[in-house]
C-alpha cells in the first residue's frame, strides 16, 4: 500500500512538474531561450519539483489558512454576542456543510483517472493511501491554525486540539455514508455536481453558522463536545469500513467517465459550446448592409444577449443607482457632502467600474471562437484589405455599444454632481462627462487593438499567447489600483481624456500597419 | 500553370521537420500527399498558406512560362475539420461570400444553383451553420472554396469523416473541377489516394517524392508505397 501511494505520488509529481515547466515556457522572451529538451534537463526538474513541494505544502497550510480566515475569523469579529460560543456555533455548522461539499474521496480528478485507469494501478490500494493521506492533511492543516485563533477567541487548548479530529472524523463519516449508498443502492456521488439533498444540508448550515451568532443562540461548548466525540467515536467504524469496502473500481470508473470526468476533459468544449449559445436567430436578425458591414452587423445582431441586451440591463441599472443616488443625497446630508466629495476626487475610481461593464474583452473572444477562428482559414478573409475593412465595423459596433451604459454614467455622475451641492468650477460637469466616455471609447479600443495585434488564439480556441494574458493582467491590475487613487476630479479628468485619445490614435494607426500581418491563426 | 516548390525547409526547434523540398505540381492533377502520421503533412499545407513561416526556399507560381511567388489568393485551403462561420446561415455566408469576392468570381450563378451544386438540401440553406452537421459543414467549406476559384486547392484529410455518399459525390466533385486547378490532396488512407489521384507523392523524412506508378498493377504499387515508406524510416 505505501509502495502505491509513493508511485502515485511520484506519478502526480511528474505531470505537475511537467505543468510547471510547460507554464514556464510560456513565458514570453524566456519562451524563445528554452529548449523543448528542457522537459529532460535535470537541472530545471529539480528547480520544479521544489516548486511542486512548496505547492503541495501550500496546499495544506495555505488554503486552511484562508479558510478560517475567510469563513470563521472575519465573520467572528462581527457578532456582538459571546465569542467562544460563536467560535463553537460556526466552526460545528461549516464542518458538517463541508463534510458534503469536500470529500476528496468523491472528487473526480484528473490524476485519479491517471492513476487507476491509464496506469492500470490497484483501485482500492491506490484511493486508501491517498484517501488517509488527505484526511490527514486536514488535521496537520487545521491544527495549527484552530489552536492559533481558537486561542485567540479564548477557547480551551483541548477543545482545539479535538477540532480538526473532529473536520477529519465528519468527512470520514459523510464518506463512509456515501460508500454505503453506492453499495446498497448503486448511487454514484460526485462532489462537483452536488445533489438537492446536499445543497440543502449545505445551505442549512450555511445559515445556521451565521444566523445563531446573530440571534444570541450559538450551541455551548459542552454540546459541540458531545457531538465531535459521537462523530469521532462513530468515524472509527467509519474508517473500518472505507478499509474494507471493495468496489472501488467500479465505483470510480462510474464517477470518472460520468458527465463530470468529461467536463474536465472537454472544457475546452464546454467553453465552445456556452460561446456558440450565444448566438440568437430570428427573422429581425439579418442585415440589408452589403459585404462586410452586413457580415458585421449579422454578427453583433446574432449577439445581442452578450451585447445589446446586456447592455441594456445595465443601463437600467445604472439609471436606477443615479436616481437613488440622487433620493438619497438630498434626504441625508451627511450623504450628500460625502458624495460631493467623492465626486470630486474619486474619478479615477470609475476606470475601474468603466473597466467592468465593458463588453470589449466578451466580445472579441465570441468574436474569435463564433467567426474568426473559422474565417481566418479563408485566404480572401486574411487579406489586408478585408480585415482592416471588417476591423473598421467591428470599431465601429463596440465603440458604439459600449458607448450607451457610458454616457448613462457621464450624465447620471454630473447630476448628481450638480445635486450634491456642484462645483466651483462649471468646466467639471463637462470634465466628468467627456472623459468618462472617453474611458469607456478607451477600453473598446483597447481590447480590440489587442486582440488584433495579438490574436492569441489558435484554431482550438486555446489561448497560446502569454503576451495576451500578461496585457489583459497588467490592464485589470492598472484598473484595480485606480481605485485606490484619489486626485482631484478636474485634473484627472483632462489627464483621462488625454490620455486616452493619445492611446486610441496610436492603437489605431498601429492595428491598421500590423493587423494585417498579426491577424492570424496560432499555430 | 504550374506550383514549384524550392528548397523549402522548415524546422521546429533542432527536428527538420522539412529538409529541403523540391517539387513541381501542375495543373489538372489531383495529387495525393501520403506519408505517415507526423511525417509532416499539415506542417507542409500550413507552409503553403502562409499559416506558419518556412525558414528558407520559396514557392513560385509559373504561368505562361512567367514565375512569381505564391500569393493569398493562389490557395483555397479545406481543412479536415470544417471550419465556417457558426452564427450564419447557409445563404447568407454564400451572400457574404459571393459580395465579397465579385471582382473576382467568374461566371457567377445564383445561391441555389450553388447549394444545388453541392447537394445541399432546399431545408438546411436557411439553417444556422452552427446547427449544421459536419459532413454539410464540409461541403459548405469545400463550396466556398472551390467558388472562389484557387489555382492550388489544399485538402487535408477531407473524405476521411464523411459518410460513403457524401465521400462518394465528393469525390466526383473534385475530378469535375481538376481540369483548372492544382489539387493537392492529403491523406493516410492509400486506397483513397488511389482511386482518386492522379499522382502519389509520399512525403517522408523532410522531402517529397513522386511513386512511379506506371505498368504497376494496384498492388505492386500498394507494396511500392509501403516500402518506400518503411525503409525510408529505417535511415
Amino acid at each position: 500500500m505505501f509502495k502505491t501511494f509513493i508511485l502515485s505520488f511520484k506519478l502526480r509529481n511528474t505531470y505537475k512538474v511537467n505543468t510547471i515547466i510547460y507554464a514556464i515556457k510560456q513565458l514570453p522572451i524566456i519562451r524563445k531561450i528554452l529548449p523543448n529538451s528542457l522537459y529532460q534537463n535535470r537541472g530545471i526538474k529539480i528547480f520544479a519539483n521544489i516548486i511542486s513541494a512548496i505547492l503541495e505544502i501550500i496546499s495544506i497550510f495555505i488554503w486552511k489558512l484562508v479558510y478560517i480566515l475567510l469563513m470563521l475569523v472575519a465573520p467572528l469579529s462581527l457578532y456582538k454576542t459571546n465569542m467562544i460560543n460563536n467560535f463553537f456555533n460556526i466552526m460545528l455548522f461549516l464542518t458538517i456543510g463541508g463534510a458534503f461539499m469536500n470529500t476528496y474521496m468523491f472528487n473526480p480528478t484528473k490524476d485519479k483517472y491517471y492513476a487507476m485507469f491509464l496506469m492500470r494501478m490497484n483501485a482500492k490500494q491506490y484511493t486508501l493511501s491517498n484517501y488517509w493521506y488527505s484526511i490527514l492533511k486536514v488535521i496537520i492543516g487545521f491544527m495549527p491554525f484552530i489552536i492559533i485563533f481558537g486561542r485567540m477567541a479564548g477557547v480551551n487548548l483541548l477543545s482545539c486540539i479535538i477540532m480538526p479530529f473532529f473536520i477529519a472524523s465528519a468527512k470520514i463519516l459523510v464518506g463512509a455514508y456515501n460508500l454505503k449508498s453506492y453499495e446498497k443502492n448503486n448511487i454514484v456521488v460526485n462532489e462537483n455536481t452536488p445533489v438537492k439533498f446536499v445543497w440543502g444540508i449545505v445551505f442549512t448550515c450555511l445559515i445556521l453558522a451565521y444566523l445563531l451568532p446573530y440571534l444570541g443562540l450559538s450551541i455551548t461548548p459542552f454540546i459541540f463536545t458531545v457531538i465531535a466525540l459521537i462523530s469521532i467515536i462513530g468515524a472509527i467504524f467509519g474508517i473500518i469500513f472505507i478499509n474494507k469496502f471493495d468496489k472501488y473500481r467500479e465505483m470510480y470508473k462510474k464517477i470518472l467517465t460520468s458527465s463530470s470526468m468529461n467536463t474536465q476533459k472537454n472544457a475546452e468544449k464546454i467553453a465552445r459550446e456556452t460561446v456558440l449559445n450565444q448566438i440568437e436567430i430570428t427573422p429581425e436578425t439579418t442585415s440589408n448592409k452589403k459585404g462586410y458591414a452586413y457580415f458585421n452587423e449579422i454578427f453583433i445582431k446574432r449577439h445581442s444577449k452578450i451585447l445589446s441586451k446586456s447592455v441594456k440591463w445595465l443601463s437600467y441599472i445604472i439609471i436606477f443607482i443615479i436616481i437613488g443616488m440622487i433620493f438619497f443625497t438630498q434626504i441625508n446630508e451627511e450623504l450628500r457632502t460625502k458624495t460631493n466629495e467623492m465626486l470630486m476626487s474619486s474619478l479615477p475610481y470609475f476606470v475601474f467600474i468603466m473597466y467592468l461593464i465593458n463588453r470589449g474583452q466578451t466580445v472579441t473572444q465570441s468574436m474569435f471562437m463564433n467567426c474568426d477562428h473559422s474565417m481566418l482559414t479563408y485566404a480572401f478573409f486574411r487579406s489586408p484589405k478585408a480585415i482592416l475593412s471588417l476591423f473598421k465595423e467591428r470599431i465601429k459596433s463596440v465603440v458604439f455599444i459600449n458607448a450607451i451604459p457610458a454616457i448613462l454614467v457621464g450624465i447620471g455622475l454630473s447630476l448628481l454632481l450638480y445635486f450634491t451641492g456642484g462645483t466651483t468650477n462649471n468646466l467639471d460637469y463637462l470634465i466628468i462627462f467627456v472623459s468618462i466616455i472617453s474611458m469607456s471609447v478607451f477600453f473598446s479600443i483597447h481590447h480590440l487593438v489587442m486582440y488584433y495585434l495579438l490574436q492569441p488564439y489558435n484554431a482550438a480556441s486555446e489561448t497560446k499567447s502569454s503576451t495576451y494574458s500578461v496585457v489583459n493582467l497588467l490592464t485589470y491590475f492598472v484598473c484595480y489600483y485606480m481605485m485606490k487613487v484619489k486626485l482631484p476630479t478636474t485634473y484627472f479628468g483632462i489627464a483621462t481624456i488625454i490620455f486616452a485619445s493619445v492611446y486610441c490614435i496610436i492603437s489605431l494607426i498601429l492595428a491598421y500597419r500590423l493587423a494585417p500581418k498579426t491577424f492570424k491563426l496560432r499555430v | 500553370m504550374k506550383l514549384i516548390v524550392k528548397n523549402v525547409t522548415k524546422n521546429f526547434e533542432k527536428k527538420e521537420v522539412l529538409k529541403g523540398i523540391n517539387f513541381e505540381f501542375e495543373k489538372g492533377k489531383i495529387y495525393g500527399l501520403l506519408g505517415r502520421n507526423g511525417a509532416g503533412k499539415t506542417t507542409f499545407f500550413n507552409c503553403l498558406n502562409d499559416d506558419i513561416k518556412i525558414d528558407s526556399g520559396e514557392f513560385i507560381i509559373e504561368e505562361n512560362e512567367k514565375q512569381r511567388k505564391v500569393k493569398i489568393d493562389d490557395i483555397g485551403y479545406v481543412l479536415s475539420t470544417p471550419t465556417v462561420p457558426e452564427f450564419l446561415t447557409g445563404r447568407e455566408f454564400l451572400k457574404f461570400f459571393l459580395e465579397i469576392n465579385q471582382k473576382t468570381i467568374q461566371e457567377p450563378k445564383t445561391i441555389d444553383e450553388y447549394f444545388d451544386f453541392m447537394k445541399i438540401q432546399k431545408e438546411d440553406r436557411d439553417k444556422l451553420l452552427k446547427d449544421y452537421s459536419h459532413g454539410m459543414k464540409n461541403k459548405m467549406q469545400m463550396l466556398v472554396n472551390i467558388i472562389a476559384n484557387p489555382n492550388i486547392l489544399l485538402l487535408d484529410e477531407p473524405l476521411t469523416s464523411l459518410d460513403v455518399v457524401v465521400a462518394e459525390e465528393m469525390k466526383q466533385m473534385l475530378k469535375s473541377i481538376k481540369k483548372d486547378h492544382i489539387i493537392i490532396f492529403s491523406t493516410h488512407i492509400m486506397e483513397l489516394a488511389l482511386s482518386l489521384c492522379d499522382e502519389i507523392v509520399l512525403l517522408n523524412h523532410g522531402i517529397l517524392e513522386k511513386i512511379d506508378k506506371e505498368n504497376l498493377t494496384e498492388n505492386e504499387l500498394k507494396d511500392k508505397i509501403i516500402s518506400a515508406l518503411k525503409e525510408e524510416n529505417n535511415v
